[in-house]
């Protein structure tokens, strides 16, 4: 199963933390500080694996890949395949990409709420539901519209910026 | 949709982004984000807080907490967001919830029930969010209040409720097993759900169920081999391609879990060797996705009933992997020949100097894969330089995880196929040198028992060469800075036992050696407990010998410190020592045996030694003893009174329930004794305290027996003066002195040349001498050549010798191999497909394609949007940035101008800038690639329909 989901920034910062299995706040920085560590001291143009063991126990591994000024990380055990979860996060990036046009790290910090509904589209209960981004993004794009739809108190955008 | 004009966030959130990208420390940083703690605090807990705000302020308290801020005061006001009726506040609701709460937490009781009217909703994603929260927060204890409705939604219409329920009942069974046992069949079920989405969904919980037990599934082996067959062809509706591929997530679960179904089951294994073997064949390698389906076959292919054809194929594709370019491939490479060379050890020499680059490697990861396979590749012919590679390695890294991993298996490695003992003694000293807190403290009592016991045969002198150089090796050694502990506590041990056994060394030199170390470990009572148990055992083999011995002034002071010392254990040795010098030669010798240490120690429980002196005790007068129950069975009271006053009379202070007659006394004495009867002044106990380090090194820290014996002996100190009673003059040793004169029996192999050390570190030398990979790819996989009379370990070679194994293998087992072929259908047109792809990028090189994998897959899919796009946006960007100050940018990207965002994006523009000018004709562009290479299929439907019955 997938374990977490991780997004840094190349400063350390967590642009997104999601743990399938519940972790206290306080282990959450913790682990995101070792992954950094780790990620950080890997050269350019080597495999994109680490063991993950000493943080997460045995047969534990993460994926990551940087896109500009971020990491994504994926944390996973044995029961899924690296290469593919190079692939799922192909997908998820790419659903990003879908959802924010072209999208950057200011997308991901400030539309927090939106990455996290999309990467429930994709991964559920650290088991992966949808390798679609056509589908993921056509599903985030109903939900937006029926949160919208349904919520005709809420004043339209503009108003919500003070 | 997108960015909803902007980032569709307050300016307030936008402010505090900007201020915590502009704090220059994380000081500074916390002061901000803790004055936004408070400002949230405040406005969540404001009645008069408008509903439509709670959502933001939500997700700015999530965004608190990802920075390490402790945000749980608002977790209520979460959890009431989870009851409104507004679908945009309770998903952001059950969000938060999901993100801040535990499924333990004392709050979720209150969302249960929201949860189980969620669950019922008319709206399908309502029940899609709720069944989100499920997955999460549902635990084993609230399992049964939803379990009803998610049972029920396995039913739903909609595809994504369906699967979703199914993903939430597998979360149940991963939780609880027990609580969902009986809905087990619904997954079975869902195999032949109409849509494949949910089959796939289906597939995760049994992948679970077979990995905990594969006996009850195997009737699924025929569904699982037919539904992949049916993935492979295509007959999968052509949403489910990725990259081309069909359904390529599906084929990788099945093919997990067709693997653990063929381990050890040669009929099952049959049943899938046509379709492994087809899907194998159909990968498309220049893909990412295409290497992770073959990467998984040849997992596949290792972990079933082995079939020839499919192991070629294997062991094809894992050379293509370690030829690649890209570390991933190498990787997953190096990977899967671990798995084959369980069934193939030969596999590993064709890609000797693949693997050898892999271990060359500057990547870490791939290093360390590489290490699992030599570990696990590793026999008395190669022990010596895999073992060699893997201390380097630990002492060039600092991870203390990993370097445990290593070190154990160095040790694991060595006491397994070690092929001298100097080899692994030397080998454990660098072991315990780098890495010894680390390693188990079993593996130092192990390495000392090896160097008492020696080789096991009857050969005395190869023995004690070994002990000689491994006495050399310590005295060289111990003047090093910061060994570890273990490591002293082993060379304490042997240098006591072992110093002088050679008479290389004179007995005042070891004495100061240990001295030495007792003095440069203040802290550590362990080893100075070893110390001064090795300076007893030396003094005790010189007084036995008859030697002069003077007590060196650095010794003195370190008795009289240790006597002075907080640890009783401590000071029970120090006076050990001193009342060493008090005993003649023939005491001591009884005491410390020299070279005892492999020797069984019986105990004689009668005391049958003792008889004389109790008999010449009670014709003195003295009362007979009463055993303990006869004592109390009898109840003559005034009998034991008197008995114990008879006791008392001889000291002054004296508290009844001091001193109850301790039974468990007499089985410390050990025969040893026997003869020396006369020799009273010594308490049975207390020698079978200073026998007691001799015989068992593990001392001090040993086990609770132990520990129970000495405090005996501490005891002693307080009760009676018979401890350190001085019965023996120091006239007798002088005596003793003189008549033994004669050599002990071991020195007699002191002489021998110390051939084993020079040998080792020759070879060593030889090693590192020769830097080329051919000579290191030879000790590394010769090694299997020799010992199977082969002679070909060279490159050159192998290629021959793997065709002349192949042709061997082949005509071994003709049977299997034929039965495949006979089995193999015909070629499918479905199967068209594949050459297309390869047609429509015939002039690209694939491994350039490789390299640029993504990139390339990039300019073939309608994902990255075009550059006006981007353009556009750029001035999306720069208006909403108008309001705010250019240093806020300069903060979050290292770029001031608007313009150098777009540097920062995450994909990389500079491609889609020469690409179409717009998403439509990229989506186009993209239809026609998939057009051409795929062969489109009609929908199946009703596709497993007919699988299961």
């Amino acid at each position: 199963m997938i374990r977490g989901v991780i997004i840094i920034n190349d400063q350390g910062k967590p642009r997104l933390i999601k743990f399938y299995e519940f972790q206290p706040p306080d282990k959450q920085q913790e682990l995101v500080r070792s992954i950094y560590r780790v990620l950080c001291s890997r050269a350019e143009n080597v495999s994109n694996f680490v063991k993950a063991d000493s943080l997460f126990g045995p047969d534990v591994r993460l994926v990551y890949k940087t896109f500009a000024t971020l990491y994504f990380v994926f944390i996973f055990d044995k029961s899924e395949n690296e290469l593919a979860m190079i692939d799922l996060m192909q997908v998820f990036v790419e659903t990003l990409n879908k959802c924010f046009r072209e999208v950057c790290e200011l997308d991901i910090v400030f539309n927090f709420y939106k990455v996290h509904m999309i990467l429930d589209e994709i991964i559920l209960g650290g088991q992966v539901l949808e390798t679609s981004s056509e589908e993921v993004a056509n599903a985030v794009d109903a939900i937006s519209r029926l949160e919208k739809n349904a919520n005709s108190m809420i004043p339209s955008i503009p108003g919500w910026q003070r | 949709m997108g960015s909803q004009g902007g980032f569709g966030q307050s300016k307030e959130f936008l402010d505090l982004i900007k201020s915590i990208g502009e704090s220059r420390s994380k000081a500074e940083e916390d002061r901000i984000v803790l004055r936004e703690v408070e400002t949230l605090k405040l406005r969540l807990n404001d009645p008069n807080t408008p509903k439509y705000k709670l959502k933001e302020y939500i997700i700015r308290l999530l965004y608190v907490e990802m920075l390490g801020h402790d945000a749980s005061f608002g977790y209520i006001h979460a959890v009431k967001m989870t009851h409104d009726e507004n679908l945009l506040l309770k998903r952001s609701g059950y969000l938060a919830v999901t993100l801040f709460l535990n499924e333990d937490h004392d709050l979720i009781i209150l969302i249960v029930n929201t949860i189980q009217k969620d669950l019922k909703s008319d709206n399908y994603l309502v029940v899609c969010a709720a069944l989100n929260a499920v997955c999460r927060l549902i635990n084993e204890e609230t399992i049964p209040a939803v379990l009803p409705q998610v049972v029920e939604l396995l039913g739903h219409q909609k595809e994504a409720v369906r699967k979703k329920a199914v993903m939430a009942l597998h979360r149940f069974s991963q939780k609880a097993p027990g609580s969902v046992s009986h809905l087990i069949s619904n997954f079975r079920k869902k195999l032949c759900d109409n849509d494949p989405g949910v089959m796939g969904a289906a597939l995760c919980p049994l992948f679970d169920l077979i990995t905990a037990d594969v006996d009850k599934y195997k009737d699924l082996v025929v569904s699982f081999v037919n539904i992949l067959k049916q993935v492979a062809e295509r007959r999968l509706p052509k949403t489910y391609d990725y990259h081309q591929m069909p359904a390529p997530f599906i084929q990788i679960k099945l093919l997990k879990i067709l693997s653990l179904l063929g381990i050890g089951d040669k009929k099952a294994s049959e049943q899938m060797y046509t379709i492994v073997g087809d899907i194998m064949r159909k990968c498309d390698s220049t893909s990412n996705i295409g290497n992770a389906i073959l990467y998984e076959s040849i997992c596949c292919v290792s972990s079933l009933h082995p079939n020839p054809k499919l192991l070629e194929a294997a062991a094809d594709a894992i050379a293509k992997f370690l030829k690649s370019d890209s570390h991933n491939l190498k990787y997953l490479g190096i990977d899967a020949l671990t798995r084959l060379i369980k069934i193939n050890p030969e596999i590993a020499e064709q890609h000797q100097l693949a693997v050898i680059d892999c271990l060359e490697d500057p990547d870490d990861t791939l290093k360390r894969k590489t290490f699992d396979l030599l570990y696990k590749m590793t026999k008395s012919s190669n022990v010596e330089v895999i073992v060699d590679r893997m201390i380097e390695y630990m002492i060039s890294i600092n991870d203390s995880h990993y370097k445990t991993e290593i070190a154990s298996r160095c040790v694991e490695l060595g006491e397994q196929f070690a092929p001298s003992n100097q080899w692994f003694i030397q080998t454990m000293n660098k072991v315990f040198e780098h890495a010894g807190d680390l390693v188990n403290a079993k593996v130092a009592h192990n390495l000392m028992k090896l160097i008492a016991e020696g080789f096991g045969e009857d050969d005395d002198t190869a023995d004690s060469q070994l002990r000689s150089s491994a006495v050399e090796s310590y005295l060289r050694i111990m003047g090093e800075p910061k060994l570890p502990s273990a490591f002293l506590q082993v060379i304490c041990w042997v240098l006591g036992e072992y110093g002088i056994a050679d008479d290389k060394y004179s007995s005042s030199y070891i004495i100061g050696k240990l001295c030495d170390v007792a003095e440069a470990h203040p802290d550590d009572d362990t080893v100075k407990a070893y110390a001064v148990t090795g300076i007893m055992k030396i003094y005790s083999f010189e007084i036995a010998s008859g030697k002069p011995v003077d007590l060196l002034p650095e010794c003195q002071s370190l008795i009289e410190e240790m006597l002075a010392s907080h640890s009783t254990d401590l000071q029970q040795r120090a006076y050990e020592l001193q009342s060493i010098f008090t005993l003649d030669a023939q005491a001591v010798k009884k005491i410390m045996p020299v070279d005892s240490t492999c020797d069984d120690i019986e105990s004689d429980k009668n005391l049958s030694f003792l008889d004389g002196y109790v008999q010449q005790a009670i014709e003195n007068g003295a009362q007979p003893y009463i055993p303990e129950s006869e004592r109390f069975g009898i109840s003559s009271i005034s009998d034991f009174k008197s008995h114990e006053e008879h006791e008392t009379s001889a000291h002054a202070l004296r508290f009844e329930a001091y001193e109850l007659p301790k039974p468990s006394l007499p089985h410390n004495i050990p025969p040893v004794l026997a003869s020396s009867t006369e020799l009273v002044p010594v308490e049975p106990s207390y020698v079978a305290d200073i026998l007691h380090p001799t015989s068992a090194p593990s001392a001090s820290d040993a086990g609770s027996s132990e520990l129970k014996l000495r405090l005996d002996g501490v005891q002693k100190k307080w009760g009676r003066p018979t401890y350190s009673s001085p019965a023996p003059s120091s006239s007798s040793i002088d005596q003793v002195k003189v008549q033994n004169e004669t050599p002990r029996p071991d020195s007699a192999s002191s002489s021998k040349p110390k051939i084993p050390d020079t040998s080792y570190i020759s070879r060593k030398q030889q090693i590192e001498i020769s830097p080329e990979k051919q000579k290191l790819a030879a000790s590394l996989f010769g090694g299997s050549a020799k010992s199977e009379g082969r002679h070909l370990p060279s490159q050159k070679n192998s290629k021959t010798q793997n065709h002349t194994s192949d042709t061997s293998r082949s005509s071994k087992a003709p049977a299997p191999d034929t039965a495949v072929k006979t089995s193999q259908p015909p070629p499918d047109l479905l199967d068209m497909g594949e050459p297309s792809i390869a047609s429509s990028t015939p002039s690209v090189d694939p491994f350039k394609q490789f390299e640029g994998l993504f990139d390339f897959t990039q300019e073939t899919t309608p994902v990255s949007t075009g550059g006006v796009d981007g353009a556009t946006k750029d001035s999306d960007f720069t208006s909403l940035f108008a309001d705010m100050s250019l240093s806020a940018q300069t903060h979050i990207d290292p770029n001031p101008e608007p313009n150098g965002l777009r540097g920062s994006k995450v994909e990389p523009s500079a491609h889609q800038l020469n690409k179409g000018p717009n998403l439509k004709e990229a989506l186009e562009k993209d239809a026609l690639v998939r057009h051409v290479g795929v062969t489109p299929s009609g929908q199946n439907p009703i596709l497993f329909k007919d699988l299961l019955g």
